[in-house]
């Protein structure tokens, strides 16, 4: 229900009353709003906000400054537990449960969809400890700012209409463009978070414009609403305003041609919240992309479909020419945010009826990846810390025999990256490309399985030069021993592996039965 | 008549809107917003919001702008005339296409709205005659259905507040600071 009718309907009712103010309607109105279920729902971000509140409390006492990271793993834990809490309790029957008035979603998908942001927002904190060194003073804002993305995100995931949403995308962007411009004493941080910044305040005008047009086109802004409107989605002004709608949430996800921000974002931002960006923020797009599929003209689908296969062509070929790791995984992230439009593709080609399949293949994807470009990332905050020339494919040559540890497990997630199986990276492609199989997209899934194994060959490129290739001479081997960035990079390890070898705990009927 | 003020007030503010990004000197920017947000305050009015109607003109008009002027007072932003900036249109291909692209967006907008439909409210919605009682249904809608919406906009404000301070406040590095390392020059010491 729209705003406009709900404050006239219970203003006509107020006029009926003569206009008394009537206490026992205001709290049965209360009550119908805050059930158990809106308690639920509403969980893991509130113990994300009050993790956000305890952490600048801690910034006014020097002895407390202390317990940061337990407040920020407290946080995080307890969000998780209520995101556990919607995954395995939620009672799947018939129609989805709303709540707030139809504004927030309650099921297991947003759940499931929170795990992995918060997932995504711990390896990146993970990474990050000990990291900064001229910036180490602001580490307290620094988490402050890192724990409140995720809660945009939890708020996109879940939002069935389009003002939750929109609050949500800005509580995600507007943390990460700070951070993006974290390290202020360097000029391409500056450069990093200048252009996220200006581009992304583009992208959220364009987003307001279409949500204003479709508004007026169909009068609501309710996802459930929007479903029932029937033809009012098809009148040309509705159009405009999805397109422009879709526009701006690719560029978030940075589907081509919406991309060319990626590299030199990814590049100049720090390392951990270039992780964050990579993979939270794109699943974050991609929860609200699948919810909101149903927009998308069945007629667009195939569009959507060779956008898919355009980004993933635009992401590998960028990838082929890159010296530097980082900047490679830069554009690999592109690539496999095209691999994901797939799902989406899918979903509207088949009107709706595989959105089931499309979301799982989607979260399991996403949870892939977090912790392969989360691990490979985390790899490379670690090896910042003895200079940058480390994180070039050249400065990464006889690693293998100087740190075998390290380069094995860049060689997983790399492997995993590419799609080998036994590893997360394969699953999650496996299931995207039957979702676009089974949606009958049989020649753009060949198109996009052809373009993965081109992604194989940088990525071998540096196994290669890892393993078979001796160092040059005089180049000091990386030293520096950072416990957290380790812990990191085992913890990403496993869950790869654990993805890779028993998809079952992801993917079997618990998910979505 | 009412439709005549509406009009009135309509034009006023996508004019005074324009204005706002067309004025070279800022202080004439933020006068122009002015002048747009009593348009939009004229069209609550008219749709029947005297209480949104009233808080924008003492919210925005009043709070809001002084803070405006205060900060591009404080910036003592000089001369606009004497800078560097040239006229748009003398900056090459660049921005000429950027322009254009952007009439071709505006004018198929345009089009659009020309075309479509709007005098096809959905039913039901019909605003009563004198007014609505809008701040006690204000406070009732935005805090059970907008209640996320409303709390995740001040955690919002909260995060960018701490974004600034991280932004603007560098006294507190305890490390010397180095002079900024320009681009050019960490790209050659990649290379």
């Amino acid at each position: 229900m729209s705003l406009i009718t709900i404050v006239q309907e219970s203003a006509l009712q107020t006029t009926a009353q003569g206009g008394a103010f009537d206490p026992e309607s205001t709290q049965q109105l209360f009550a119908n709003t805050f059930t158990g279920d809106a308690a639920r729902a509403l969980a893991p971000m509130v113990s994300l906000t009050v993790g956000i509140l305890v952490l600048l409390v801690c910034e006014l006492f020097e002895g407390l400054k202390k317990i940061r990271p337990a407040v920020f793993l407290g946080a995080i834990l307890a969000s998780a537990w209520g995101c556990w809490g919607l995954w395995q309790h939620t009672p799947e029957i018939g129609a989805p449960v709303r709540v707030l008035g139809g504004t927030l979603l309650v099921s297991q998908q947003v759940g499931v969809w929170g795990m992995v942001f918060l997932a995504a927002t711990l390896v990146a904190w993970m990474q990050a400890r000990k990291y900064y060194r001229q910036e180490a003073p602001f580490l307290g804002e620094h988490d402050v700012l890192m724990l409140t993305a995720p809660i945009g995100m939890m708020m996109m995931a879940g939002a069935q209409d389009l003002i939750t949403f929109f609050i949500g995308l800005e509580l995600l962007s507007i943390p990460l463009y700070c951070l993006a411009a974290f390290r202020r004493v360097r000029n391409d941080s500056v450069e990093a978070g200048l252009k996220y910044f200006v581009l992304g305040a583009f992208g959220v005008a364009m987003f307001l414009y279409g949500a204003g047009l479709l508004y007026t086109a169909t009068g609501t802004m309710s996802l459930p609403e929007l479903r029932q409107v029937g033809e009012a989605l098809e009148s040309p002004l509705a159009r405009t305003g999805i397109a422009l709608m879709l526009g701006s949430l690719f560029f978030k996800a940075s589907i081509f041609p919406f991309h060319l921000w990626v590299p030199d974002v990814y590049q100049g931002s720090p390392t951990p919240v270039t992780s964050l960006m990579a993979t939270g923020t794109k699943a974050a797009a991609f929860a609200f992309l699948l919810e909101a599929a149903f927009l998308v003209p069945v007629s667009a689908a195939t569009l959507i479909g060779v956008l898919a296969v355009l980004t993933l062509a635009v992401g590998n070929f960028g990838a082929l020419m890159q010296k530097d790791l980082k900047r490679m995984l830069a554009w690999s992230g592109i690539a496999h945010a095209g691999t994901l439009l797939f799902t989406v593709a899918a979903s509207a080609a088949s009107d709706g009826l595989l959105s089931a399949e499309a979301t799982q293949a989607a979260v399991l994807y996403m949870a892939a990846y977090v912790f392969t470009a989360g691990g490979a990332f985390a790899l490379l905050s670690w090896l910042e810390a003895d200079g940058e020339h480390h994180t070039t494919i050249d400065g990464l040559r006889g690693l293998g025999q100087r740190r075998p540890g390290m380069a094995a497990g860049m060689t997983l997630f790399l492997l995993s990256l590419g799609g080998i199986p036994a590893t997360g990276g394969f699953i999650g492609k496996f299931f995207v490309f039957g979702a676009a199989v089974q949606a009958d997209m049989i020649a753009l899934s060949i198109a996009g399985i052809l373009l993965s194994v081109v992604a194989l060959g940088y990525y071998l490129r540096v196994v290669i030069a890892m393993w078979m290739q001796p160092a040059k001479d005089g180049q000091a081997p990386p030293m520096a021993e950072r416990p957290w960035a380790a812990a990191c990079v085992g913890f990403c390890a496993a869950m790869v592996v654990a993805i890779g070898v028993l998809p079952g705990f992801l993917s079997g009927s618990t998910l979505f039965p | 008549m009412v439709d005549l003020i509406f009009y009135a007030a309509a034009t006023l503010s996508v004019l005074a809107a324009l204005g706002v990004v067309l004025a070279r000197n800022p202080v004439h920017s933020v006068l122009w917003l002015l002048a747009s947000f009593v348009g939009i305050a004229t069209t609550y009015l008219l749709s029947g919001f005297q209480f949104l109607a009233a808080i924008q003109v003492l919210v925005y008009g009043g709070a809001i702008m002084v803070l405006f002027l205060f900060v591009v007072m404080l910036l003592n932003l000089g001369d606009p005339d004497a800078e560097h900036d040239a006229p748009v249109m003398q900056g090459g291909l660049t921005p000429r296409l950027g322009i254009g692209i952007g009439c071709i967006v505006a004018a198929l907008t345009l089009l659009t709205v020309a075309n479509a439909n709007l005098a096809q409210l959905p039913e039901g919605v019909v605003l009563p005659i004198g007014g609505l009682d809008p701040l006690k249904q204000m406070a009732l809608a935005m805090f059970t259905q907008w209640t996320l919406a409303f709390e995740g906009a001040s955690v919002l404000l909260l995060a960018t507040a701490v974004g600034v301070l991280v932004l603007a406040k560098r006294e507190r590095a305890s490390v010397a600071v180095s002079p900024p390392q320009t681009l050019t020059a960490a790209k050659e010491e990649a290379a």
